[in-house]
This record gives structure tokens, C-alpha cells and sequence, in this order.
């Protein structure tokens, strides 16, 4: 028991110190503690909502202030109102719109998935779980890499189409036209570069392995007596999961699509390759204000600012809705 | 244990392809002999692991700061979580409750407002750009991981330890030194592993906190994208694959993945 040969020594030294003092130290240990994590954590955003009042300095940065200039120009413009323009709110319906799309279409199919690893036995699992945490950690400059060269005309998707003949049927049978109409069609072969479908499909793959982990608590604490219950009772494995597996998963769902949804707000790097000019969004509006062309550091604060209160406000409806769904 | 319905394992068959595909085709491209990445590879060659771990000091320098940079902030997370989740375990007051909700919410948020939080707040103390900024960025984003991680971990010590230990007249901190400290160990370790590996892959945050005067392997890599991607990229994406499946390898090997994963446990 070497615990009890070295403990002694050390109460002792413990009890040599006064204990008010030593009360003190560590309260005072605690608020310096607190003040480094309330720094750390808290400030930045503080930050944030202080300098998005501020006013841009042209050609020396900014100052501090208090006008509503950056919010005017976020949400009519910065003309108004001489004339209106709508331009930063398309960015933010854009930023809503793919993570929407995204994190629906990410839950939608790691459900199933989900559901077939938690019948896997333990070891499996493990396994399985190494290879999905291994993939979500995957930066997404990589990702974006990745499918970069699977959508690319040269090397990916489009060349595989036409040199299999695909390209010619769908001219063929008359399909292309809407391709083009989809935007997903230049005129001779078909494109995935820019587009929503490859912006979309692209934060879909990057969030696809979060769902997966997000669903794996609830889907394994299912019991299974419930659903052998059902089975015995003779009702189809489709119908099983229909009236038993998605009612009482049903928050855990709309939870993982609402935490996968503010994950998406920030996508910087997908949108940037795979969106059109004219279809990109809050957060390369935000990258672009702070380091990028326009330098304009408080406009990119309230735009930072728009975008949290939003992340916020779907957070807290989602717990809402799980405190909620937890009392009934 | 049933079996699972043909379909089932087809369905997640064909995940893990549509997961693999684009790491498959990195990694092929890394093969490529020539300056441009295609997919087959043209003669292939090792060169580009070459220039990537060793000859090309853009890489290396890059490699050097985001290992520095993952393990010192990994480090340092876990000394940030482990007195909020002590605390939050031990006593469970507001105080604690909100010290938590304030050490997660970096993560919890869009990563982009939070950096460009830290750029402003590093601008004003004058270190931004500088490394140790850096690594206490990186360390306050993901600081919510360990805390998670070790919760788990203090909540499954057997309540009777402890109480054994007081009836034994252990003081708090021999309890903690014997009984808390060597049980956690493996879901600190998790924590650890789970914020480096993070941290190692993180972009968006370390690109406004970096202000363009260092580069770790992903600045590096989003840099180099206007002149189109290399195959000395899909290098570093090997190595990052590589990265993290030894390190959740590791969790899985020590540690209980299912289980921190938030699996029942009383089910095998």
C-alpha cells in the first residue's frame, strides 16, 4: 500500500498551513480559474457584439461606437433609404437553405444506418465507431478535396459519364435540357461544379458521421423487448420501426437536425468551391469583411452577430423541445 | 446476437463506400508522379511523401506547427475541463453549472463567429498571430470535449469507493488521488485524443487567430487551393486519415467507445 506511506507526509505538510489561508487560496484559485475560462470562452463573443457597433475608419480600421449603421446595411442595405437593397439577408437565406438541406438529408439517411449499427454486436461497433469517428475528424479543406476531384470535369463524376456513354443517353432521351435548366448541364456534358446539388451534397458528407453519433445514444438504450414485442405480435419490421422505433426517437431526431443545422451555419471552405458567386453565404460574407477583400471588421462582426443569434435561437427551441419531450 | 437482414448490411456497405470514396481518391492521388492531381494516378511514385515530411520546408514547418499547436492545446484542454468537470461532479452548484455552459459553448457555436472573436480579442492583447495564441484558441474550442469525455467518467466511479475511502478517514484529496484520479484515466485519455485529433484538423478558427504569420497543415493546404490542389496535399490527407485512426484506435483499445459514445452499458 504505497498510498498510505506517502500520504501522511503530505497531510502533514497540509496541516502545517493555516486553514483560513489555504480556504483563501483556493477561492482565490477559483475566481482566477473562472476569469481564464470566462476569457477564453466568453469574450470573443462579448467581442463580437461590442465592435459590430463600432464604425469602419476608412483606411485605418475602425473605432469603437454606438450606431446601428452595420445592422441597417445587413438588413436594407447601405443606401437606405434611398434605396433598398436585400443583398446580406440572401446571404443569410442561402446559409439557411443548404444547412437545412444538408442536415435533413445527413439525418435522413444516418437514421437507418444508426439503427442496423446498434443491432451489430459490441465489437463490431467498436469498429465501426473508429472508422466513423476517424472520418468525421477529417478536416474539411480535405473532404472538400476530395470531392473537388470526384466532381471535377476532368478526372471525376462527368468524365465517367461521358466516357460510359451516360451523357449521350441522357441527350438521347431528352433529359439534358433539364440538367441545363438545373443547372447541373454546361452545353456539352454535365457539371457539378459550381452547384447547390454539390454544395449541399458536400456539408450532407461533412456531417454525415456527427448524425451518426448524435442518433447512437438513443438508438442503443432502445429496448430491444419493445420491438421483439411488436415482432411477436406480428407486426412487419417496416411497421415496427414506423409505430415503435422513430416515435421514441423522435427527439433525438429533430435535436441532431437542429445541432447538425447551426454546425452548418459556419461551412466556410465547401461553400467557397462547390457554390455559385451568386449563391454563397453569411459565412464567406463574414470571412471577407474581416480578412478578405472589403476589410471592413465591424460590418463583419454584426454579420458574425446575425448569424449566432440564429445559431442560438434554433438551440434553444431544440432544447425546448427536448424538455419538453422529456416531461411527457 | 441476430443477424442482421441482407439488406441491412448492404444498406451499410454502401455507406462506408460513399464514406470512403473521396479519401480513396485523395489518397490514390498522392501516388501521382506528375504536378497535377488525376484520378487513376500517372507513374506512380513515393516522391511526394518525400516532399511532404521532408525536403519541402512549406510542409514541414506546416507539420511542425500543427503537431505543436494539436498537442499543447489537447494538453491544455484537459486542464481546463478537468477542475469544470471535478466541480461541476463534486458540487453541482449554479457557479459550476454556468462554468460548464460557458466551457462548452465555443464548441457549440458556429466556429466562425468564435474565430473571429479570437481574432479581435488577440488583436487587442496584441498576440495575434503568434503561436501560444493559437494554442489557447484551439484549447478554449475544444475544451468541451474532455469535459464531456471525464463527466462521463467521474459519473461511472462506483459510488461505494467512495464511500469506503471516507469511512476510512481519506481526506478529499487522498480520495482523488486514489480513487478519482486512476479511474477517469481512461476517459481523460479519450478526451485528450478526441481534442488533438480536433484541433489537428481544425481550419476555420486557426485561420483568422494565425493572421497569415504561420501555417499549420490545413492553412497550408486552403492556401495552396487557388493554384489548384497537388498531390503533396493528398499526402497530408494520408497522414491526417492515419492520425486519427491510430488515435481512435487507441480510445477504442483503452477506453470503453461505445460506452463514451453514450451506448447502454448494461446491455453487451
Amino acid at each position: 500500500m504505497s498510498v498510505e506511506a506517502t500520504d501522511p507526509a503530505l497531510a502533514a505538510t497540509g496541516t502545517q498551513e493555516a486553514p483560513a489561508r489555504r480556504v483563501n487560496r483556493s477561492l482565490a484559485g477559483r475566481i482566477v480559474f473562472c476569469a481564464v475560462v470566462a476569457m477564453l470562452c466568453l469574450l470573443p463573443f462579448v467581442m463580437v457584439l461590442v465592435i459590430s457597433f463600432g464604425e469602419k475608419i476608412e483606411g485605418a480600421g475602425w473605432v469603437f461606437g454606438f450606431d446601428l449603421t452595420n445592422y441597417r446595411r445587413f438588413f436594407v442595405g447601405a443606401d437606405w433609404p434611398n434605396s433598398t437593397s436585400f443583398l446580406y439577408l440572401q446571404k443569410l437565406g442561402w446559409s439557411l437553405n443548404y444547412a437545412v438541406i444538408a442536415s435533413v438529408l445527413a439525418v435522413v439517411t444516418a437514421f437507418p444506418f444508426t439503427y442496423f449499427l446498434t443491432r451489430l454486436s459490441r465489437r463490431a461497433q467498436t469498429f465501426w465507431l473508429v472508422f466513423l469517428l476517424s472520418s468525421l475528424s477529417l478536416s474539411e479543406v480535405f473532404i472538400v478535396m476530395g470531392w473537388d476531384i470526384l466532381l471535377s470535369a476532368r478526372s471525376g463524376l462527368p468524365m465517367v459519364m461521358q466516357e460510359t456513354g451516360l451523357t449521350d443517353w441522357l441527350k438521347d432521351v431528352g433529359f439534358f435540357p433539364t440538367l441545363r435548366d438545373w443547372g447541373l448541364a454546361s452545353p456539352r456534358n454535365v457539371k457539378f461544379k459550381t452547384s447547390v446539388l454539390a454544395t449541399v451534397l458536400t456539408m450532407s458528407y461533412l456531417v454525415w458521421p456527427y448524425a451518426v453519433i448524435l442518433l447512437y445514444p438513443a438508438l442503443s438504450r432502445l429496448d430491444p423487448a419493445l420491438i421483439e414485442a411488436a415482432r411477436t405480435m406480428g407486426a412487419r419490421p417496416w411497421t415496427v420501426i414506423r409505430t415503435v422505433v422513430i416515435p421514441s426517437v423522435k427527439l433525438a431526431l429533430v435535436g441532431s437536425v437542429l445541432l447538425l443545422f447551426v454546425f452548418l451555419l459556419g461551412t466556410y471552405v465547401a461553400v467557397t468551391v462547390f457554390a455559385a458567386p451568386a449563391q454563397q453565404t453569411l459565412a464567406v460574407s463574414i470571412y471577407e469583411s474581416v480578412r478578405g477583400s472589403t476589410l471592413n471588421a465591424p460590418f463583419g462582426a454584426a454579420q458574425s452577430v446575425i448569424l449566432l443569434v440564429t445559431a442560438v435561437v434554433l438551440l434553444a427551441i431544440g432544447q425546448k423541445l427536448s424538455t419538453a419531450g422529456g416531461r411527457a | 446476437m441476430r443477424r442482421l437482414h441482407w439488406a441491412a448490411s448492404l444498406f451499410m456497405g454502401l455507406c462506408a463506400v460513399a464514406i470512403l470514396m473521396p479519401i480513396v481518391v485523395v489518397s490514390a492521388a498522392a501516388l501521382n508522379g506528375g504536378r497535377s492531381m488525376v484520378f487513376p494516378p500517372q507513374d506512380s511514385t513515393f516522391d511526394r511523401f518525400v516532399e511532404f515530411f521532408v525536403s519541402e520546408p512549406v510542409w514541414t514547418n506546416a507539420l511542425g506547427n500543427s503537431v505543436l499547436i494539436s498537442f499543447s492545446s489537447a494538453a491544455l484542454a484537459v486542464l481546463i475541463a478537468w477542475p469544470v468537470a471535478y466541480w461541476l461532479w463534486r458540487v453541482n452548484d449554479p457557479l459550476s453549472k454556468l462554468l460548464a455552459g460557458l466551457a462548452a459553448m465555443p464548441f457549440a457555436l458556429p466556429p466562425i463567429v468564435f474565430g473571429v472573436g479570437l481574432g479581435f480579442l488577440w488583436a487587442f492583447g496584441g498576440a495575434l498571430g503568434t503561436i501560444w495564441a493559437g494554442i489557447l484558441s484551439h484549447a478554449a474550442l475544444f475544451a468541451a470535449l474532455p469535459l464531456v469525455t471525464i463527466s462521463i467518467g467521474l459519473q461511472s466511479i462506483d459510488r461505494a469507493h467512495l464511500d469506503a475511502a471516507a469511512t476510512m478517514g481519506a481526506t478529499e484529496g487522498v480520495t482523488f488521488r486514489t480513487i478519482v484520479l486512476p479511474q477517469t484515466l481512461p476517459y481523460t485519455a479519450s478526451g485528450f485524443f478526441f481534442a488533438l485529433v480536433l484541433s489537428f484538423n481544425e481550419f476555420i478558427v486557426m485561420f483568422f487567430v494565425s493572421s497569415s504569420s504561420y501555417a499549420t497543415v490545413t492553412l497550408q493546404i486552403f492556401n495552396s487551393l487557388r493554384n489548384g490542389f497537388t498531390p503533396t496535399m493528398a499526402v497530408a490527407a494520408i497522414t491526417f486519415i492515419t492520425v486519427s485512426v491510430v488515435a481512435f484506435s487507441l480510445v477504442a483499445r483503452f477506453g470503453d467507445l461505445p460506452r463514451l459514445m453514450g451506448a447502454d452499458t448494461s446491455r453487451t
